[in-house]
This record gives structure tokens, sequence and C-alpha cells, in this order.
């Protein structure tokens, strides 16, 4: 476009070089806002409360990539699943314990005080998570996965079968289905330990990731505080 | 002097009406019949969709199923959910099934005495005599446990059990599941889901002074929660301005996990842990069908 066509007729050209320009300048505020409103939520944190929270955030991203798979919203790539669960892998146990010292309540801090009244427990669900990424990380490529088109009935869409191909891929996956079944379960009591993370590396990646996201989700009921 | 006296007759009459409550009969209707075959695996399906077994199991890895709950610390005490197990001494053992019935849509025990609504039974009374049966098929299959259920800890007047008539005569209406033609059956099956047996608005409604549910506040969320827990809005215009697909609350009901790879955690996480993640897909599915889409309606 020339210069003087520029100058002299703000022509469709030049309104969609602007058009072009704005849409950049909102990206750019949209990624400075979001990361203020990041800073601001863990802004004040200072130490091992602000180290743990990083933490964690990092791993929320990793698990935000895993979910979005299992969850059929993009194609299963065992690749990305293995990159991710590697991600959390060496994030967990020991290193999610150890930013923990006794009474490290200082706010924005969301940990609750029964971490150190149950200690063993937050460990072993800490361990927990490093088993099972691990796990995942070795099962990414399993067949029977959500990008396995043989995949057995067992693991697949199951129950109901209301989800059509391409729906969620951790769903069919109800612990029914998963743990063998029958009333022996669904009437069980207590989870007592979990299966054998080498059991879980030879299975379907489902059974890996659903127990990665059950330790996850049990940590945060036991010992953060509810929004 | 007529001062006095007016003060005597109330206390009279406060008397006497206590008294009235104290005998009046709590005798429900029941309409199952008492040879109804019920299917023990349906019956487990429904105890996980029902929470049974998340309150009436205590936390510690291992614990024996429905040997009796963790406290449920609430503003008018503390309530322990019961042993059920078959156990004739200290579970139900020697009931039957006209007295589960009682119990569970009813809130009566078999001795007449009323059940306080910690226990949900105004959402199990959407449960039909085949779900009664069913559960009560189920609830043979665990081992009986031989310990006494701990007593609940309430302070006056609620620790006062005849006062539950009066609850109950003001806000206790056991009305079964009608479902709206107008609706798909997988929307019905969600509402029957959420409205009965999986009594969500036991959570995400708030109560009264008196522990009844706003009804005008359907699902729009409570505080003083069991635990001093919270719980967000589950409307479905909330849901929708939050972001929330079908697949997104299947997948938290089934997982824990938030669309932003973060987890519910907090008293959901328990939630999801004993009940929802043992749903079926088409359950789940339904669910999210009813939540999304215009559950704001009165709830009868």
């Amino acid at each position: 476009m020339s210069r003087a066509l520029r100058t002299h007729s703000p022509g469709p050209g030049l309104t969609f070089r602007s058009m072009r320009r704005n849409s950049l300048i909102w990206a750019c505020a949209g990624v400075l806002v979001s990361a203020a409103s990041l800073a601001l939520a863990h802004g004040n944190a200072t130490g091992v409360v602000k180290e743990r929270m990083e933490l964690m955030e990092s791993m929320g991203d990793a698990m935000e990539i895993l979910a979005d798979m299992f969850k059929g919203e993009v194609p299963y790539d065992a690749e990305s699943v293995r990159s991710a669960a590697l991600e959390i892998h060496r994030r967990a146990g020991e290193k999610i314990t150890r930013l923990f010292p006794e009474n490290s309540l200082d706010r924005p801090s969301e940990a609750l005080p029964e971490i150190w009244k149950n200690w063993e427990q937050f460990e072993s669900l800490a361990a927990q998570a490093t088993n099972y990424s691990d796990a995942l990380a070795k099962a990414a490529g399993n067949p029977g996965g959500p990008g396995d088109a043989s995949q057995s009935s067992e693991y697949g869409m199951g129950q109901g079968g209301m989800m059509e191909g391409g729906q969620s891929m951790i769903m069919g996956q109800s612990r029914g289905s998963m743990m063998g079944g029958g009333q022996g379960m669904m009437m069980g009591g207590r989870r007592g330990v979990g299966p054998d993370p080498e059991h879980l590396a030879q299975m379907p990646p489902q059974a890996a990731f659903m127990h990665l996201a059950d330790t996850c989700n049990e940590c945060h009921t036991q010992f953060r505080v509810e929004e | 002097m007529r001062g006095i006296a007016a003060i005597a007759l109330l206390i009279l009459v406060v008397a006497a009406a206590g008294a009235v409550i104290q005998r009046w009969p709590l005798d429900p209707d029941t309409s199952i019949s008492a040879d109804l075959e019920g299917n023990p695996d349906r019956g487990a399906y429904l105890a996980r969709m029902s929470g049974c077994i998340g309150c009436h199991t205590t936390t510690e890895d291992g614990a024996a199923a429905l040997a009796g709950g963790p406290p449920l610390e609430t503003p008018f005490g503390t309530f322990y959910a019961p042993n059920i197990t078959p156990d004739e001494r200290h579970g139900i053992g020697l009931w039957t099934l006209v007295d589960f019935d009682r119990a569970l849509r009813h809130g009566a025990s078999p001795d007449g005495e009323p059940y306080y609504p910690a226990f949900p039974y105004a959402f199990y009374a959407k449960l039909n005599d085949q779900d009664v049966a069913d559960l009560w098929a189920a609830l043979w299959t665990v081992p009986p446990v031989a310990e006494p259920s701990s007593a609940h800890r309430l302070s006056w007047p609620f620790n006062q059990r005849a006062g539950i008539k009066l609850w109950r005569a003001l806000y206790f209406e056991a009305d079964p599941f009608v479902p709206d033609p107008s609706e798909s059956d997988l929307w019905n099956r969600g509402r029957f889901i959420v409205t009965g047996p999986a009594h969500c608005g036991a959570c995400h409604t708030p109560r009264n002074l008196f522990g009844a549910r706003d009804h005008e506040q359907h699902f729009l969320g409570a505080h003083d929660l069991p635990g001093g827990h919270n719980s967000p809005s589950i409307r479905s215009s909330d849901l929708q301005s939050a972001g929330w697909t079908d697949r997104d609350i299947a997948f938290a009901l089934r997982t824990g996990l938030t669309p932003d790879g973060d987890t519910l955690g907090g008293s959901m996480g328990e939630v999801i842990r004993d009940s929802t993640s043992w749903l079926s897909d088409s359950d789940l599915e339904a669910i999210a069908s009813y939540l999304l889409h215009d559950n704001t309606g009165p709830v009868e």
C-alpha cells in the first residue's frame, strides 16, 4: 500500500492493518492483566509459601494439559502426556514436603494446620503423586489409551454408552469398572493403600491419570483451605 | 396479678403443647410392599450416589463401611451418622424393609421417633419403591460391625427430639419425583439425581434459622455448612457465566479436576471421592445437563 493512499484515503488495507495492531495491543494487555492477577494472588507470598505456591501452580499447568487430553478437548498425544507427567514427577514428593516446614502458615498460604497433625499422610500423598506421575509417563503410549482406536470396552466409553467417540476419554472409568467392579468395591469402606504404580504403568494411561487426579484431589480435600 | 396469671397460663399452654407434641404419633404412610425383591448391585450404586457411604463411614484408611460416620459439626451441634451395618444390636439387623423405608423416605425410626434433617430424607423421598428395596438389599452385603453409634451432641433446644415434629410439620413433605415431560430423558434423569439421591441442595441451597432449605435461594450456595465449609452457587446461569461446559462438569465430578488443572478439593473433594466419581458416564452427563440448563425452577 502506497504512502499517498495511506495519507489521503484510509482504505480497507489500512483499517485491516490497524485492527491487527489493535488486536496485538489487546493480546499484550491480556497477558499483562493475567500476569498481574497471578502476581496479585501470590504477590504477597514470600519465602517457602511463595515457593510452594509457584510449585503448585506449575503442577496445575501440567495437570491442565493432561486434563484437556483425557477429557477429549484436544487430541491425545502420548509424547505431550509423557512430558506433562514428568513435569509433575519432578516437582512432587520430597519437592513438595520440603516446602512445608512446621506451621508455615503465613498469608496468603492456603495450607491447613492439619498437615503437621497428620504429616505421615501428607508425606504419603506427596509420594503417591511422584509414583503415579511416573506411572503415567510410562503408560502414556500404552494400548487402550484415548488415542487407541481399538480400545477395550473396559476402558472405553463403557457404562451408559452415552458418550460418542471423541468424547471425554477418562469417562467410562467410574471406579466400579476401573477397580474390578461389583458391590464389593461399591459398598467398600475407605480405600487403603492405592494400587501398585508398576501395575498402573502397564495399564492404559487413563488408570494412572485417574489415580494421579485422585491424589491431588485427596490432598486438597484434607490439607487445603476451602475457597 | 393479671400479669402473673397470664404468664402462668402461658407456661401451662407451652407445657401442654410440649406434651402433645411429645405424644404426637409419627406414623408415616409407607407404600412399599414388604416382600419387594431388591437388586444389591443396583443398590450399591445408589448407595454411592446417595452419599450413604461417605456419611456413614469414618475417614480413616480401611475404616469399615457404614459402621458410623465422622462428626458433622453444624450450628445446632454435632451429628454422627449411625452404624447402619446389619449388626442386630448396634446396626439395622433387626429392621424390616418397611422400617427402612420409613427411615429413608419419611425420616421416622422404627419406634416412631423423628430423625434430624441432617439425615437428608427429604431428598431420599424422591426414590421409588424399587430404589428403596435395592438399597436395602445392598446394605445386607456389608459385614455387620458390633460397635455402637455415637450419640449426637446438640445444644438446647435442638436436643429435644420432639421439636423435629414441629419442624417436619412446617418444612417436610415426602414428595415423589415427577419428571417434566417437556424436557429430555437425560435432563430429567439429572434432575432426579441432583434433587433426589445426590442431595446437592443439602449444601448448595442456603438454610434458614431452623435449618430448613430456603427454596427462594435454591442452589445459590451457602455458608456455615458442617465443618465451617462454604459452597458456591450451582445455578445454571452462574455455572454458565463461569465458563463450565457439560463436559467440564462431568469430568470434574469424575476426577475432581477443574478446567484450569486445579482440583475442587475441600468438602466437594469428599463428595467426589465417596460418591460422584463412582457414577456412570451417562449419569454424570445427566447431572451436567440438568445443572447447566435451567435448574432454577422451583423445587417441589
